[in-house]
């Protein structure tokens, strides 16, 4: 009785989002405990993995996170009935950057550490219980801890925070299943393959598909690998009973990625779920425990950044935790954020792309067939278009509102 | 040139928690779904590490291989599958991620 918390904050989970929240709080003074399930940090972790280097910078010293290779060429493939329309865009560096995430994950944990955050990996928290008004026990495999506040960083699939009812399960239209691979490819065959002019420049591709079913895609250089991943809704691969890696090696098929990785080898293969539902729509907020990144559905599927959204989270969440923010002022405070905001306005375009395939099949086939009607100057091949107007226009709508 | 998924899983490393993590809830109810959704049941069909598999009408389930997406925790209609994280830094760990 009469014992004070023997931490201000811990945090569960030392991703991108945990190690920003022991970050921001470490630097206000509290006593801050990250605990962290995988043996080191960012060893559960699994994205494509892209960054915004502006977002991460606003949190973290960027001179001292790891990444693989900063994005100089975007490409956007739309690949239809064994047709492909490629559109690059040369990027300026700088601005998007991929990341490995043992590596990155690390290096974002090391900055937590060095702030005076302490980081106990191969520890699984299992559970939130609050004491009383001052104190909330967290309990682990290892043992309980308490805590003033409580920060949830625990990922997608947030099993604490759906266990308590914070926020719901994902339904399975809200939740994109990816299957990914990472081949070693040497750096110079990926500066010659990719058309790269140095080893810190890398290409990042995002690619459309509608066969075998409508899917999006990714390819991302690495500093000495490539890495290639798909993902659908688990609603449309359990549909027609697909399996994750099938749909990854007909996808590999459709852009001959077989070609660009001649002569390397499979690195690794990984899975993971990438929530398109979330905040606003949920609540993300109890009394001193406070959800953050993929936890709270806090992903930007329009412009595919996770960690951004991640990370900025975070921070705010290490502020509002050592501040006792009431959670009113937490979530309002959050869709302030311009990275959150753009998450909550891009909502209603994804799920009108994600609720029905045959529009997501659409969109992938779409600009082949408009530069397959203008090269036979048959325009009224076209035509289809017509039925599909009220989705066109209502994904019009919706784009319209992110943008203004 | 497809690769199988045993060569994919291959590349992982994995510490073998000696409790499952993954636990059927009601094996009763895998009879259930099987009748309404045939098989391949939507556990069995949405693991990226083929975990689960039907075996004389019943489901096992091979924990070890697990790389904790979380799929089938979404996918099983009868919400069957009891999912906890495994312990003391053990299952999968991911060189890339």
């Amino acid at each position: 009785m009469g014992n004070l918390p023997e931490f201000d904050v811990v945090v569960v989970g030392a991703g991108p989002a945990g190690s920003a929240a022991a970050l921001s709080a470490a630097k206000a003074g509290a006593k801050v405990l990250v605990i962290e399930r995988g043996p080191e940090p960012g060893a559960k972790n699994v994205s494509g993995a892209r960054v915004r280097l502006n977002t991460v910078k606003k949190v973290f010293d960027i001179a001292s996170v790891q990444i693989e290779r900063k994005v100089v060429n975007e490409r956007f493939l739309f690949v239809s009935q064994g047709r492909k329309v490629s559109i690059d865009i040369q990027t300026k560096p700088d601005i998007l950057a991929t990341v490995s995430r043992l590596k990155f994950d690390g290096s974002l944990a090391r900055q937590a550490e060095n702030a005076g955050a302490l980081i106990v990996t191969k520890t699984t928290a299992l559970g939130l219980e609050r004491q009383n008004s001052e104190e909330i026990s967290v309990v682990t495999d290892r043992g309980n801890v308490t805590a003033k506040s409580v920060v949830l960083a625990e990922g997608a699939n947030a099993l604490i925070s759906m266990s308590l009812g914070i926020r719901p399960e994902f339904s399975q239209d809200e939740a994109v299943e990816v299957a990914k691979e990472v081949y070693l490819l040497n750096k110079d065959e990926v500066n010659k393959r990719f058309g790269l002019p140095d080893d810190y420049s890398g290409t990042s591709w995002e690619i459309l598909i509608d066969s075998p079913i409508p899917a999006m895609g990714f390819l991302y250089t690495y500093r000495d690998s490539v890495a290639i991943g798909v993902g659908a809704t688990i609603r449309s691969l359990v549909s027609v009973k697909m399996k994750p890696y099938i749909l990854l090696e007909e996808f590999k098929k459709a852009i001959n990625f077989g070609e660009l990785v001649k002569g390397g080898s499979l690195r690794e293969y990984s899975a993971k779920i990438i929530p398109e539902g979330g905040y606003p729509e949920w609540s993300i907020c109890r009394e001193g425990i406070y959800l953050v990144g993929d936890a709270a559905g806090l992903v930007n599927a329009l412009v595919l950044d996770g960690i951004g959204p991640a990370i900025v989270s975070g921070a705010l969440a290490g502020k509002a935790a050592v501040e006792g923010y009431g959670c009113e002022r937490y979530e309002q405070e959050l869709a302030k954020l311009p990275e959150i905001h753009s998450v909550a306005v891009s909502r209603p375009v994804i799920k009108t792309m994600l609720s029905d395939t045959s529009n997501l099949a659409l969109y992938a086939k779409l600009i082949p067939d408009i530069f397959d009607a203008w090269s036979a100057n048959d325009l009224s091949s076209l035509s289809y278009i017509k039925g599909k107007l009220p989705d066109l226009l209502k994904l019009g709508l919706n784009l319209l509102r992110v943008i203004s | 040139m497809s690769i199988k998924i045993e060569e994919k899983l291959y590349t992982l490393r994995y510490k073998r928690d000696d409790q499952p993590h993954l636990i059927i809830a009601n094996h009763q109810v895998c009879l259930k779904c099987e009748s309404t959704y045939g098989v391949p049941q939507p556990c069995v069909s949405i693991c990226p590490a083929d975990v689960y598999s039907w075996d004389e009408n019943k489901i096992v389930v091979a924990y070890e291989n697990c790389v904790e997406c979380g799929a089938c925790k979404i996918a099983c209609p009868y919400n069957n599958i009891i999912w906890k994280f495994p312990r003391y830094g053990q299952g999968v760990s991911f060189r890339y991620g």
